[in-house]
This record gives C-alpha cells, sequence and structure tokens, in this order.
C-alpha cells in the first residue's frame, strides 16, 4: 500500500495504555486539538506549536549547569530564583524561574537544559519514525491489542495520520483512533478503510452547552459519528462525565439514546469520571487549571449511570 | 466467583487474629534445642546420620504436644504456637556469647521485652552452656576439620570458618509420598532392604545398612508423634463441648491413622503435610523447604469429600483458610539479630519479628507452588487450586509465598483467581513459565516426566518435586562472594577496593589502562571465571561438610532415589541433585557497561581516565557529567538494543558458564537472577559508571534501575525479556508496581494476563506485580496501623509495608510506577 511518510507533531508514544481501547495498545498521541475542554488532562495537547514545559523538581539549580537555560535565553526570561533546600539535602539550590511573559518559545533552554527539566512539550516526527517505535511493541499486541492514534486531535494532522494509519495496516497492525469528532466529514469518509475502531467521544448533547465546555458546537461531532455508523464504521463512545458540567440526568439520557440510535455501529460506551491527574500538567506549562472546584464523581452516581445506559441496550462499562 | 463468596468463618477470623498477636510475642524454639544438645552430648561416637535420627525419634517421643482450644490444625515445632527456630548447631557458640552473654541489663533489653519476645532467665542459662559443648561440635567446627587453608584467608574466610547460613534445605520436599504412601510402606521397604543386606552383608553396603536403620527410626520417630498428638487431642475431647469434643476425636482418629498411612481425606492430606514440615524443621530447621503441587495430590481427595458430601464447599474453604494459617506458623529466626539491633529496634516501637528477613519478614523462606501438569503433559488444576489461590486472597497473608505455574492448559478461571489475588496480596502468586522452566530442566538432564512435576522453591528458584536435593550456595553474590557488580568494579579499580580500601593481591588493570571495549570484557570474563571457578570448588566442600556429619535422613526417606539406592540425600541419593546461586543488579551492570563502551570507546566524548577519575571522587565535582550521563544514556528497561545487548552478554555469560560447572554429588551449580536486599548491597557498593553514587540502590534483581526507565512499561519488559531466561535455571525476578487505575476492572483483568502472556511468549520466565499506589503507600507511612494488611513484593517474596525499614520503603515508592 502507498502511503506518503509525512511529518507530524506529536508530544509522546505511551506502551500499555490500557484504556485506549482493546487489549493492549501503543498509544501516539499528537499535538494540536480544536477543541479546548475544561477538564482537559493534557493541556500540553491543546496547541500545535510546542511550548516550553517545566517540571520544576528536576532543576538540580543553577550552580551545577552554570546557569545552562539563563544563558541560553535570547531575551532574558529566565533567572535564577530564590534558594531552597535541595531534595537531597546537599544545602540551599537556586532554581530557574520562567518569566512567561517574556518567554517567546523558542526553546532554547529546554535544549540547554541537562536534565530536562525544561523541556519542549513535544517533537517533529515522520510516519517511518513512528512506525519504527511503536512496532518494537507489537509482541505484546496478541489477538486484540495493537496502536491507538491519539491527541490532541489527531485528524487535525490530516496527512500525518491518515499515512501512519495506512502504513500500519500494511503491516496488519490492529489501528484505533482516538477522536473528538470535530474534522470534515470527507477527511472520515477517506480514513475509515484503514481504522479498525473509532475511540470517539460524545461530550455533551446540548450544541450551547457544548461550545460553554469545549469551545465548538456538536452538530458536525454528532453527524460524523452518525456517518461513521452507516457506513461501516465501529465505535466506541467516550462520554466524560464532569459533575456539575455534564452529569445532568437529561444529558446523560439523551447521550444514551443518542448511542442507542447509532445501533450496531456501537461496540461499547466508556463512561469516563472526571479525575485530577492532568493539574499538575498545566502548572508546568504557566497555565490556569479552571475547574478548580470540581470533584470526582460518586462511585453509586457512576454505578446508577452505567445501569441507565445499559437499559438502553447499550453495552457500556466504567472507565 | 459466585460459587466461592463464603464469608470468612468466625473461628478462621479468630485464628487470623491470634497469629497476629502471637507476632508481637515470640518464644524461641529451645525444646528443640534442648532434645537436640542432650542426645548429641550423650552419644558423642553414634554414626551421624543414627545420631540424627537417635535425636529426631527422642524429639518426637519427649516434646511438648502442643493443642491450642481453637485449633483446626495440628502441630508446630515448637511448644508453642509460632516459636520461632533456629539451630544451635549450625550457630556455633559465638553468636550466644555475644548476645545471651551480654550484660544482663542488655540481655534483658533485647530479650526479654513482652511485645517483642521473651527468653527466659533459666533458656538463657541453659542455651549458653549448650552453646559451649557445640562450639567443638558444631556444622563449623566439621568445616574447619576438613576445609584446605586457602578458605580460610580467601575473600569467603568469615564464612568458610562458621559455614554460616549455609542452611541445608532450599528444596520441594516429597510431600507428595507423605500423603499419597505414608511412612508405613517406607519402613516396610527399609526392613525388607535390612533382610537382604544382612543375608549378603559386603563391603559396600554397611552404610547402606546404617542408612536403613536411620530410616526405620525416622518413620518409626514420626509416626510416633501422629500418634501422641491423637492421645493428646483424646484427652482434650475429655473436657470440650459435645460438639467440639465430636471435632476433636475425628482429629484423633486421624493422627492415629497418618503419616503411617496415606490420607483418607482433605483434612489428613493437610495434616500429613503440616506434620512432615514439623519433622523437617526439627531436623535441620531446613531454610525454605516448600510445599509444591499441593494441589494436585490434595485435589482428588478434597474433590472425593465434596462428592460423598463429607464436605461442604464452605467446609473445604475454611480448612484452605485453616492450612494455610497453619504452614504460614512457621518463623526461622534468620538473620539471627543482634542485641544492638534489637534494642533500637525496641526503641523505635519494632519487634523481633519486625527484624526477620532483614526487616522484610520473611519467615522461613517457604513457598507454596500450584498448578503446572501432570506427568503426561496434560494440565494439572483442581478443585484445591481455587481454594488456596481463594485462600490467600481471603487471608491475605505474606507467608508463604506463593507461585503459579501457568501453560497452555491453565483454565481462564484460574488466570483470573491469580490475578485477583496478586492485585489483592502484592506479588502472590508469582506466575511461573511452564514454557520455559520444563526445557530448562530437559537441558540439565531432568526426564520429560519429571520435568512436568517441577516445583519452586524458596524464591524464585524451580526444582524438581520430591525428586531432587538442591543446597543453597553462599558462594555466590549474597555471601560476599562472587558476583556480576564485584567483578566489574575490580575491572574499573583495579584490586584496591574502594569503599573498604582493602587491597586484594595480584595484578589488576585499571579502567585507564584498557585499549579498547573488548579488551575490558575478556578481563570480565577472565575474572569472574576464576571467581566462579573458585565458588564451585567450595560448594563442593560444603556439601561434603554435610555429608560428613549432617545428614537428612527425614528428607531421605520420602526423596525419589534414596531409599532405591540405600543413600541419604547429602550423600547423593536424591534421583536429582543442584546447588542454586544467584547473580544481581543487572541494571546497573548492564548501564556501567553502557555507559563506558558508548562514552569512553565508541563516541570517544570522555576519556576513561576522567570516568576513572571522577568515580574514584564518588562524582565529587563532576555533578555535570553525572547529569548528562544520566539524561542522555538510554540504559536497560528502554527497549534500547545497544543497552540491553551488554545485558544479555553479560547475563549470557555468567549464567552460561555457571551451567557448565559441576555441582556436589555430580549434580548442577544453577544460577538465577535474584537480589533481596538492593537497598543495604547499595549501601555497600561504591560509585559505578551509570551515575550512580556511593551507597545508591542497586537495581533489584533483573529489573532496571528505578531512575533510569523513560519508555513505559513494555519497553521495561521487553528489555528484560531479552535476557537469556532459559539459562537462568535456577530462576529470576521480575516485579512492576501498577497503580491501582491500570488495573480497576475486568478488562484491565485481562490486560494483565495479555501483558504475562506476551512477556512469555518472548522467553520470559517469571513475572509478579504489586498493585499499590504511592498516595496509599505515603499514608501507610504515616499511619502503619490502619495498612497493616498492605503487601508488597520485595524479590522473591512479598513483605508487609509497614515491617520494611524506611529506607526500603522510600526505595520501593520510587521503584518505577506504571502510570497509565
Amino acid at each position: 500500500m502507498d502511503y506518503k511518510n509525512a511529518t507530524g507533531h506529536i508530544y509522546d508514544i505511551q506502551g500499555y495504555a490500557v484504556h485506549d481501547g482493546p487489549g493492549i495498545r501503543t498509544t501516539v498521541y499528537t499535538k494540536g486539538c480544536p477543541l479546548s475542554c475544561l477538564w482537559c488532562h493534557s493541556p500540553e495537547s491543546q496547541r500545535h506549536e510546542f511550548e516550553v514545559g517545566y517540571l520544576q523538581i528536576k532543576c538540580l539549580g543553577a550552580d551545577v549547569c552554570q546557569d545552562a537555560c539563563i544563558n541560553a535565553c535570547p531575551v532574558g526570561a529566565l533567572s535564577r530564583n530564590e534558594p531552597v533546600q535541595a531534595l537531597d539535602g546537599s544545602g540551599a539550590i537556586q532554581k530557574a524561574k520562567i518569566d512567561r511573559e517574556k518567554c517567546t518559545g523558542c526553546l532554547k533552554c529546554a535544549k540547554a537544559c541537562i536534565t530536562k527539566a525544561l523541556y519542549a512539550t513535544g517533537w517533529d516526527t515522520t510516519v517511518d519514525e513512528v512506525y519504527d517505535r511503536v512496532i518494537k511493541d507489537r509482541g505484546f499486541f496478541q489477538n486484540d491489542g495493537g496502536i491507538t492514534i491519539s491527541g490532541g486531535e489527531a485528524m487535525a494532522q490530516f496527512e500525518f495520520t491518515l499515512n501512519l494509519a495506512k502504513r500500519l495496516k500494511d503491516s496488519g497492525i490492529h489501528i484505533c483512533l482516538d477522536t473528538t469528532g470535530f474534522t470534515p466529514e470527507k477527511q472520515f469518509e477517506e480514513i475509515l478503510p484503514f481504522i479498525d475502531l473509532f475511540l470517539y467521544d460524545i461530550k455533551h448533547m446540548d450544541s450551547a452547552m457544548h461550545k460553554n465546555l469545549t469551545g465548538v458546537g456538536n452538530e458536525l461531532i454528532l453527524s460524523n459519528a452518525r456517518f461513521l455508523a452507516e457506513h461501516g464504521g465501529a465505535l466506541q463512545i467516550r462520554v466524560p462525565v464532569i459533575p456539575k458540567l455534564t452529569d445532568k440526568e437529561s444529558n446523560l439520557r439523551s447521550t444514551a439514546e443518542f448511542c442507542a440510535s447509532l445501533g450496531d455501529a456501537v461496540k461499547l460506551v466508556q463512561l469516563l469520571p472526571y479525575h485530577k491527574t492532568g493539574r499538575m500538567k498545566y502548572e508546568r506549562l504557566g497555565w490556569r487549571y479552571k475547574l478548580t472546584n470540581v470533584e470526582p464523581p460518586e462511585e453509586a452516581f457512576m454505578l446508577k449511570t452505567l445501569e441507565m445506559f445499559q437499559n438502553h441496550g447499550l453495552n457500556a462499562q466504567l472507565y | 466467583m459466585a460459587n466461592f463468596d463464603f464469608p470468612i468463618s468466625d473461628r478462621i477470623q479468630d485464628l487470623r487474629d491470634k497469629r497476629k498477636r502471637i507476632n508481637k510475642d515470640l518464644r524461641l524454639n529451645v525444646e528443640r534445642n534442648r532434645i537436640l544438645t542432650e542426645y548429641y552430648k550423650t552419644h558423642l561416637h553414634e554414626y551421624p546420620i543414627l545420631k540424627r535420627a537417635g535425636y529426631l525419634h527422642d524429639w518426637c517421643s519427649t516434646r511438648e504436644i502442643n493443642i491450642d482450644d481453637d485449633d483446626i490444625f495440628l502441630g508446630d515445632a515448637g511448644p508453642h504456637t509460632r516459636t520461632v527456630h533456629f539451630d544451635i548447631e549450625q550457630t556455633g557458640a559465638m553468636w550466644f556469647r555475644s548476645n545471651f552473654g551480654d550484660t544482663d541489663e542488655r540481655f534483658r533489653a533485647a530479650w526479654q521485652v513482652p511485645g517483642s519476645v521473651w527468653v527466659s532467665d533459666e533458656e538463657r542459662k541453659y542455651l549458653l552452656e549448650a552453646a559451649d559443648f557445640w562450639e567443638e561440635n558444631d556444622i563449623g567446627a566439621t568445616a574447619r576439620g576438613l576445609f584446605p587453608d586457602e578458605f580460610f584467608a580467601g575473600p569467603m574466610g568469615a564464612f568458610a570458618k562458621f559455614l554460616n547460613g549455609s542452611y541445608p534445605g532450599h528444596f520441594n520436599p516429597n510431600y507428595e509420598k507423605v500423603v499419597l504412601t505414608g511412612f508405613g510402606a517406607v519402613r516396610a521397604q527399609a526392613k525388607e532392604k535390612l533382610a537382604e543386606i544382612k543375608a549378603h552383608t559386603d563391603t559396600d553396603n554397611v552404610r547402606k545398612d546404617i542408612f536403613y536403620r536411620a530410616i526405620v527410626k525416622t518413620c518409626d520417630a514420626i509416626i510416633t508423634m501422629s500418634k501422641r498428638y491423637a492421645e493428646g487431642v483424646r484427652e482434650k475431647a475429655k473436657t470440650a463441648t459435645p460438639e467440639r469434643a465430636a471435632e476433636l476425636l475425628k482429629m484423633a482418629d486421624s493422627c492415629d491413622w497418618i503419616m503411617e498411612n496415606p490420607a483418607r481425606n482433605f483434612w489428613e492430606g493437610c495434616q500429613a503435610i503440616l506434620f512432615y514440615q514439623n519433622l523437617l524443621t526439627a531436623e535441620g530447621v531446613h531454610w525454605a523447604d516448600s510445599p509444591a503441587l499441593i494441589d494436585s495430590y490434595l485435589g482428588p481427595l478434597v474433590e472425593n469429600d465434596i462428592a460423598t458430601g463429607a464436605l461442604t464447599l464452605q467446609e473445604a474453604q475454611d480448612y484452605a483458610d485453616a492450612f494455610l494459617l497453619q504452614i504460614g506458623n512457621q518463623i526461622i529466626m534468620f538473620p539471627k539479630p543482634n542485641n544492638d539491633q534489637l534494642i533500637e529496634a525496641h526503641a523505635n516501637g519494632k519487634t523481633l519479628y519486625d527484624l526477620q528477613g532483614g526487616g522484610q519478614n520473611i519467615a522461613a523462606g517457604s513457598l507454596i507452588t500450584l498448578g503446572g501438569q501432570k506427568r503426561d503433559g496434560t494440565g494439572d488444576y483442581t478443585l484445591a487450586t481455587e481454594l488456596f489461590l481463594l485462600a490467600y486472597y481471603r487471608m491475605r497473608v505474606a507467608e508463604p509465598s506463593l507461585a503459579l505455574r501457568v501453560n497452555k492448559h491453565t483454565p481462564p478461571r484460574i488466570w483470573e483467581l491469580g490475578i485477583a489475588v496478586s492485585k489483592r496480596c502484592g506479588g502472590f502468586p508469582q506466575f511461573n513459565n511452564d514454557d520455559v522452566i520444563i526445557p530448562q530442566q530437559l537441558e540439565r538432564g531432568v526426564s520429560l516426566e519429571d520435568a512436568r512435576r517441577y516445583g519452586v522453591f524458596g524464591c524464585v528458584e524451580p526444582a524438581i518435586s520430591g525428586m531432587e536435593w538442591s543446597m543453597a550456595s553462599n558462594c555466590g553474590a549474597f555471601g560476599g562472594g562472587i558476583g556480576m557488580l564485584q567483578t566489574l568494579q575490580t575491572v574499573i579499580h583495579g584490586n584496591r577496593d574502594p569503599q573498604s580500601g582493602m587491597e586484594r593481591p595480584g595484578d589488576a588493570k585499571k579502567l585507564y589502562e584498557y585499549e579498547t571495549f573488548d579488551e575490558l570484557k575478556e578481563e570480565f570474563v577472565r575474572l569472574a571465571k576464576a571467581g566462579l571457578d573458585n565458588m564451585a570448588r567450595m560448594n563442593h566442600f560444603a556439601a561434603f561438610v554435610f555429608e560428613t556429619e549432617w545428614p537428612a535422613p527425614s528428607v531421605s526417606a520420602m526423596t525419589e532415589g534414596c531409599m532405591d539406592s540405600g543413600k541419604d540425600v547429602t550423600w547423593g541419593g536424591a534421583k536429582y541433585n543442584a546447588t542454586g546461586t544467584m547473580t544481581n543488579a543487572i541494571g546497573v551492570v548492564a548501564d556501567s557497561l553502557y555507559t563506558i563502551k558508548k562514552l569512553c570507546f565508541d563516541d570517544k566524548t570522555l576519556s576513561a581516565r576522567e570516568l576513572y577519575d571522577a568515580l574514584a571522587d564518588n562524582w565529587e565535582g563532576k555533578e555535570l557529567l553525572r547529569q548528562r550521563i544520566l539524561n542522555e544514556l538510554s540504559f536497560y528497561g528502554n527497549d534500547n538494543d545497544e543497552v540491553d545487548e551488554l545485558a544479555t552478554w553479560v547475563t549470557d555469560f555468567w549464567l552460561g558458564y555457571t551451567n557448565t560447572l559441576s555441582g556436589p554429588n555430580h549434580g548442577h551449580v544453577n544460577m538465577g537472577i535474584l537480589d533481596l536486599a538492593w537497598v543495604a548491597g547499595g549501601k555497600r557498593t561504591w560509585a559505578t559508571p551509570d551515575g550512580r553514587k556511593n551507597g545508591e540502590p542497586l537495581s533489584p534483581s533483573a529489573d532496571p534501575r528505578q531512575d533510569v526507565v523513560k519508555n513505559g512499561p513494555l519497553s521495561y519488559v521487553k528489555s528484560v525479556a531479552k535476557l537469556p531466561w532459559i539459562k537462568a535455571r535456577c530462576g529470576g525476578a521480575i516485579n512492576i508496581r501498577m497503580d491501582a487505575n491500570s488495573v480497576r476492572g475486568d478488562e484491565a483483568t485481562a490486560k494483565v494476563q495479555e501483558l504475562i502472556q506476551s512477556f512469555f511468549d518472548m522467553g520470559g520466565i517469571q513475572f509478579c506485580f504489586t498493585v499499590a499506589d504511592t498516595e496509599i503507600m505515603r499514608a501507610a507511612q504515616k499511619n502503619p496501623q490502619d495498612y497493616q494488611d498492605l503487601i508488597v513484593r520485595i524479590a522473591g517474596f512479598s513483605a508487609y509495608f509497614t515491617h520494611l525499614a524506611f529506607d526500603d520503603q522510600e526505595n520501593y515508592i520510587a521503584k518505577y510506577e506504571i502510570a497509565v
């Protein structure tokens, strides 16, 4: 099969991604997303361009590297912070301090940082490079595992995603595409033959609410879901259950009804309770985490919701 | 699991609670050592194996028959439940003199602290006197009487002098024969053999005559003990409630029958195992005697009990629970703590129990193996497999360890149960791969039928159940003898140990004196071969010590081969023989070799002299270089072929060469990959080229270093899978910690199974995982009383997290976690 060695922006490749489709999977995370969900647990996936992340705990102090990042910065955005005690008890150290106002995102500091405390939130890659990396995990895929292409929104880098899918399909690997559904129908039509299973998010059934929560309305998302269902796509629907935002009984019920209306195309519905593990990542980017007053939903509520989905004749599970 | 979803019955819960109480009130098994000492003192010139059997007979006939009011099963090798065993004939006088002979005040602060341990003044006095006798009569004295001088001068000098810690044991005793045949038939066979010899006595069979007489005496001994228990429970029945009396009388009837005859039901089978365990412990305080395949021969018994209505499933589960608690009551004092350690422990609110196994609670090194294959190659999983797996799930105990053999016949339900147990009881079971271990046995000359009946003992070591006598060699990495890391340090630093400053004689190059990396590898191989050859030589002599004065008739009576050949196991009577030893720190060794190769020889971005100097100074003033090494190199555990090839090279050589060495009794020397104390081992190890500082922890067993895994769990597992496991005849450990989120739900269970199967398809030998969130472990550090049940996998065994020393807890938390 012909494929193009297209280039892409990705921010991670992870083995043993057990919640990204059937079996043991390795997931490729592409960078950039047209949505900006309030609960997003990977903020570094949102923008297409690379940012500087800063994992302060890894900084050993400017004495060790002799101000490597500070010297590398062309605009003076980095400086020595107030002294703090080193974790290994060796005394006071001055870690780097980043002024996000001044930072232009040139990433020179990330190149200079020896411990990778300062790091670029992703890298340029090609279909071949990604293929060579993920194929190493093939021994774990057994009968039902494989590769998941996720995001950000993988369809936002359509050339790259399409060609990666073709390349993998050619090797007989099971491919999942994890998508928000927010992309032109034509692209789904083109990629459909190469995707074994779509991991498809339905975040809210009310378009105005959807726009408030994610930045875009849901019309395109719902119509694409119907399109895929009608044209032989297999869907695993993912429903984020976010207290106060998506957990109204009426919304969850109409989500279930919508899923049921897609018929046999829906293989599984995953109910994903809100969790806070992404919070730390906002700090690393110097962003503000917006959902400060939301707590994970109660187990009992999740079980009740699960039962409601199952009562719609759907194969549903938690997580 | 609907069929087995029984509540834990009150009496089982009470037994479990009692055990926890006793952990805080331990007594030493002085009784065993008193009976032994008195027998040996009065039979100085009796032939060694007759002396051993004679002592056993005295022990069985005169020991206190301990029966508790709530006993479901009977027997403990000491006069109290959960007595702490030790063997005075191995301990030597020195330990008693320095600890029991200490000032009264310090003795009391160490050994008379209610809530920790209690040794009475009378016991103290007796043991001190006994130690005087043993000084010139113990196992160390036998060793000193026959070892060549070179042993005492070499690096293993202290070991050679006392043969310390070189316990016999480390094997899978023939519990199957105890249950299915009994000692009556063995005694009859011995008597027949004696009659034959009497008719044709010649030079060759005098020792056989002695052997068979020892066997008759041993059989008499254990049968006597069983009948004494029968009397004891009958006596108890007189004052019991009618319901309990009926139960006790049934037990009495069984005790009159078992040991002499084959077990007739599940209870009798379990009880026969327990009595035999007591006998083995009394004989030689055999460390790590491990009952294998118990589900194979107890299965038909319990299935029959259910079919005939003799037991309900709930009752059968109660028995499995009670059996597990009872067999785990065996505690062997190892290592023996000194007064300073005990006094310090008491000051920190800890007890003797906390100090066992170096603070890691390994009790007796015992391990139960379940599942596997029948001799014809079909799967061997029974109702008992399920009952015992569930017993671990329900009782949540950290001892004995548990192994589950898996193969293409393993039923889905057994996989499901095994993983469910593992999620709850960290690292129990370890999963063992039949597809590697059986071929391994064939390679060392075991027949296919026998190979299918392997068990696992101690931590991870495979052996043929009931047919093999295997002795642990302490001349390997643990004993301070020869190890991969020590050898590498010699290659780098020459003959001077940089941490201790000790110089060894002879010429040895330093890191900056090698012209090529191949030359460095050659030197490594030369040094390693010399060390391993010496280890093999010492093994032969160590085994000869036991052959000369310390035979094991209670083992020989049951072990396949001994009764036919008329030879004790220590004389080579067993069908198969092996000596096992371990190497460790694969991660540190491979990463260090890779650093040297890549930076000093391939890329030439760092001179060997500069690296040598940085190491000599423990990286002082070289932090930038150290960080470069830690951050820029992709080490073992990341599926990087460049470094994994070195890991494979060094392991392949080490295991392969050891496999060619000769072991005692024409057996093999088996090498495995295991470390029990990589934190303590790290403290004794100077800085290494991989960026590790002096004193920092080593990488555990075959696992990568905790802080260098960057590419996630699949890469981790794949790096480990590349090692030549087929050659690791003494087994090996891989232990992954998973967070609770990644194993939640049935689907995740299926994925764990796929992960294990993938690793096994790639040639992995053993796999275990622990589920514990960092958050939970932090909470357990703060409020240990609320987390007494939290079990984590250490290496070849599991431990309660709250019993670990603080250093080990920290290291465990730092260990790589699969976060999804």
